[in-house]
C-alpha cells in the first residue's frame, strides 16, 4: 500500500510517530505541555511499582497535582481485555491492539488533558511495555511503534534494570503460579508456566535493553537498595520540575 | 497469490487462501446488508460456501464496542483502535480460515469504511494505513454509492437518525439532521477518494434493490469466472475425477454409490462454471 494520500493532520496537535525524524524539541513531551509525565518500565519483579508509589507520595507532599495511570486500566476497554484473556482468544495481533485501545482511552481522557492542565502524570508501564511484549509475541517491531504514534512522549522514562533471576526470585516468593498470558503461555515456549515465564521475560528483557538507546530510557539499577533507587528517581524528577514554570502546585 | 497491504500477521501463510474475498462498501443506509442478504443465498444455491461478516461482529470486541458507544464518551483514537481490534479478530478467526477452506467471504464493509471514518475524525492517514497494512487485499470491492440528497430520504423512511451515523461526536450541530448532512458529506468525499486509490467497482445505489443486485451479480460472476479452481475440471479427464466412485476406496466420498463419474463431473462443472449465472430461481423475493 502506498502511504501517500489523505489528510496529514493527527488526532492531537502532538500527533507524531514515535520514531519520527523530528528533532526532540518538535516532538511531544517536555516543552509541549505545562505538565510533566514520568513513567516507569521494567520486567515483572523489577520493583518499578514500588518506586513509582514512593515518588507519588513525595510529589503529593510537595504540593503537586499528581495523577496516576496504570497499564491496562481503562474502564471502557478493560472488560474486553479481561474477556479475551479469560477465553484465551487473544492472538499476538489482538493482544497488541486491545492494549493500544486501552492506552488510547487513557491518553485521550486523562494523560493528555491533565498534562495540558499542568498536572504531574505518573504511569506504571507505558508504550515501551507494549513494544517489548508485542515484539516478543511476534509482532512486527515497526508496526507496533507506528501503532502507538499518538502517545505523548514522557518527560522521563525510568527503566528499572534487573537481572532475570533476581526478578524471578522476587516474584516466586510472593505468589503461587503465573497466569496464562503473564507467563507468555500463548507463545508455546514451554508447557511449564514457570519455565515459560522465564523464557518470555528473557525475550522481553532483550527488547528493553535494545530500547534504552532507541528511546533514551533513564536506567536505574534495580538491584540497589530501595532507598538509593528512590533518591535517584526523586533527584531526576526534581530537576525536571524545577524548570517547569506552569506545573500546578498547591499554594 | 493473495497479498496484504504491506505487513503479515505473525504466522500468517497467504499461499493457500484459495477462497474469494468480496467487499461491499458504502456509507450508512445505502443498502449493503440488503444486498448481502440477497447475494448469500444466490451464491449458496450455486454450491458455494459463503461466510458473511461485518463491522463489530467479532466475539472479542463486538460487545465492548457496543457498550462503549452507548456512553458517548468514546474518544476518536480509542474508537479507531477498538474497531481495528474488532477487524483483526475477525480477520484472524473468520476471514482467513474461511478463505483457506475455499469459502466466498462476503464482508459488509472492510478497512475502507474504517479508514474513511477515521479520516473525517482527523486521524493521521499514515497512522491508520500502517495499522491496516495487516489486512488482505480483497478480490473485489463493490462500492454502493449514493449522493447525500439520495441518502437523506432513506434515513427518513427507515430507522431515523442515529447518534453515531450522524457524526454527533464530530459535528454537534443544532440537530441530528444538520450533523448527519455534514458528516455523511465528509464521509462520501473520503469514500470517493478511497474509491480511486483502491480501484473500487462503483455501483450507483440509487436504483432499486433488484437493479443493484443484478449489477452485483454480474460483478461477482466476473470474479468467479477467473477462478483458478475451474482448472480442476479441465485439467483432469473423467477417470481422474471419478476417484470418489470408481476406485472402491473413496478418498472423499460425498457422492452416493449410484452416482457415476459423468454425473458427478456435470454437477461439479456446473458449480465451478456458474452455468446459470444466477438466472435460476433466485430473485429478490427468494427466502
Amino acid at each position: 500500500m502506498e502511504i501517500t494520500s489523505g489528510n496529514g493532520f493527527g488526532p492531537f496537535e502532538v500527533f507524531l510517530p514515535v520514531r519520527s525524524t523530528a528533532t526532540k524539541s518538535q516532538q511531544h513531551g517536555d516543552d509541549g505541555f505545562p505538565g510533566r509525565l514520568f513513567i516507569v518500565e521494567g520486567i515483572d519483579g523489577s520493583g518499578k511499582s514500588t518506586q513509582l508509589s514512593l515518588l507519588h507520595k513525595w510529589l503529593e507532599s510537595k504540593g503537586y497535582g499528581v495523577v496516576f495511570s496504570e497499564w491496562n486500566s481503562s474502564p471502557l476497554v478493560k472488560d474486553t481485555t479481561k474477556f479475551g484473556k479469560k477465553k484465551k482468544m487473544l492472538t499476538a495481533a489482538t493482544f497488541s491492539l486491545i492494549h493500544a485501545t486501552d492506552f488510547a482511552d487513557r491518553t485521550e481522557k486523562s494523560i493528555l488533558p491533565l498534562l495540558k492542565a499542568g498536572a504531574v502524570v505518573l504511569c506504571d508501564r507505558y508504550i515501551y511495555t507494549a513494544f517489548a511484549r508485542d515484539v516478543a509475541r511476534g509482532m512486527d517491531r515497526e508496526w507496533v511503534r507506528e501503532l502507538y504514534g499518538f502517545a505523548v512522549k514522557p518527560t522521563v522514562a525510568f527503566y528499572f534494570r534487573v537481572p532475570l533471576e533476581t526478578a524471578i526470585g522476587r516474584l516466586l516468593d510472593g505468589r503461587n503460579g503465573f497466569k496464562y498470558y503473564e507467563a507468555g503461555m500463548d507463545l508455546e515456549l514451554s508447557d511449564d508456566p514457570e519455565e515459560s515465564f522465564r523464557l518470555f521475560q528473557g525475550l522481553i528483557l532483550k527488547e528493553y535493553e535494545d530500547m534504552i538507546p532507541e528511546f533514551d530510557l533513564t536506567v536505574i539499577d534495580a538491584t540497589l537498595p530501595i532507598e538509593v533507587q528512590q533518591a535517584q528517581v526523586r533527584q531526576i524528577a526534581k530537576s525536571h520540575l524545577d524548570k517547569a514554570a506552569n506545573v500546578r502546585v498547591q499554594p | 497469490m493473495r497479498k496484504t497491504y504491506g505487513k503479515l500477521l505473525p504466522g500468517m501463510r497467504t499461499a493457500d487462501l484459495s477462497g474469494k474475498l468480496i467487499v461491499i462498501e458504502g456509507t450508512d443506509g445505502v443498502g449493503r446488508s440488503t444486498q448481502i442478504n440477497l447475494l448469500k443465498p444466490w451464491l449458496e444455491e450455486q454450491g458455494h460456501a459463503v461466510l458473511d461478516t461485518g463491522m463489530t461482529r467479532s466475539l472479542l470486541a463486538g460487545e465492548g464496542i457496543r457498550r462503549a458507544k452507548e456512553g458517548n464518551n468514546l474518544g476518536r483514537v480509542t474508537q479507531s483502535l477498538f474497531y481495528a481490534t474488532d477487524f483483526v479478530d475477525r480477520l484472524e478467526n473468520e476471514i482467513v480460515p474461511a478463505l483457506r477452506s475455499g469459502f466466498i467471504v462476503l464482508t459488509d464493509r472492510y478497512i475502507y469504511s474504517l479508514m474513511a471514518r477515521a479520516f473525517v475524525r482527523g486521524m493521521d492517514s499514515k497512522w491508520i494505513r500502517s495499522i491496516y497494512s495487516l489486512a488482505l487485499e480483497p478480490d473485489a470491492t463493490f462500492y454502493l454509492r449514493l449522493s447525500i440528497d439520495q441518502l437523506v430520504p432513506r434515513v427518513v423512511f427507515s430507522r431515523g437518525f442515529d447518534y453515531w451515523e450522524s457524526g454527533m461526536d464530530l459535528y454537534p450541530g443544532r440537530d441530528m439532521y444538520d450533523s448527519f448532512c455534514n458528516y455523511q458529506t465528509a464521509l462520501l468525499e473520503e469514500f470517493d477518494r478511497l474509491s480511486e486509490e483502491y480501484k473500487f467497482q462503483v455501483i450507483e445505489a440509487s436504483a432499486d434493490a433488484e437493479g443493484v443486485f443484478e449489477r452485483l451479480k454480474a460483478g461477482i460472476f466476473n470474479i468467479l469466472e477467473s477462478d483458478s479452481r475451474k482448472e480442476f475440471i479441465s485439467a483432469r479427464d473423467t477417470k481422474t475425477l471419478s476417484i470418489s466412485s470408481a476406485a472402491g476406496k473413496p478418498k472423499f466420498a460425498p457422492a452416493p454409490q449410484s452416482t457415476n463419474a459423468t454425473e458427478f463431473e456435470l454437477v461439479l462443472r456446473s458449480i465451478l462454471a456458474h452455468a446459470t449465472n444466477g438466472s435460476g430461481k433466485t430473485s429478490l423475493h427468494h427466502k
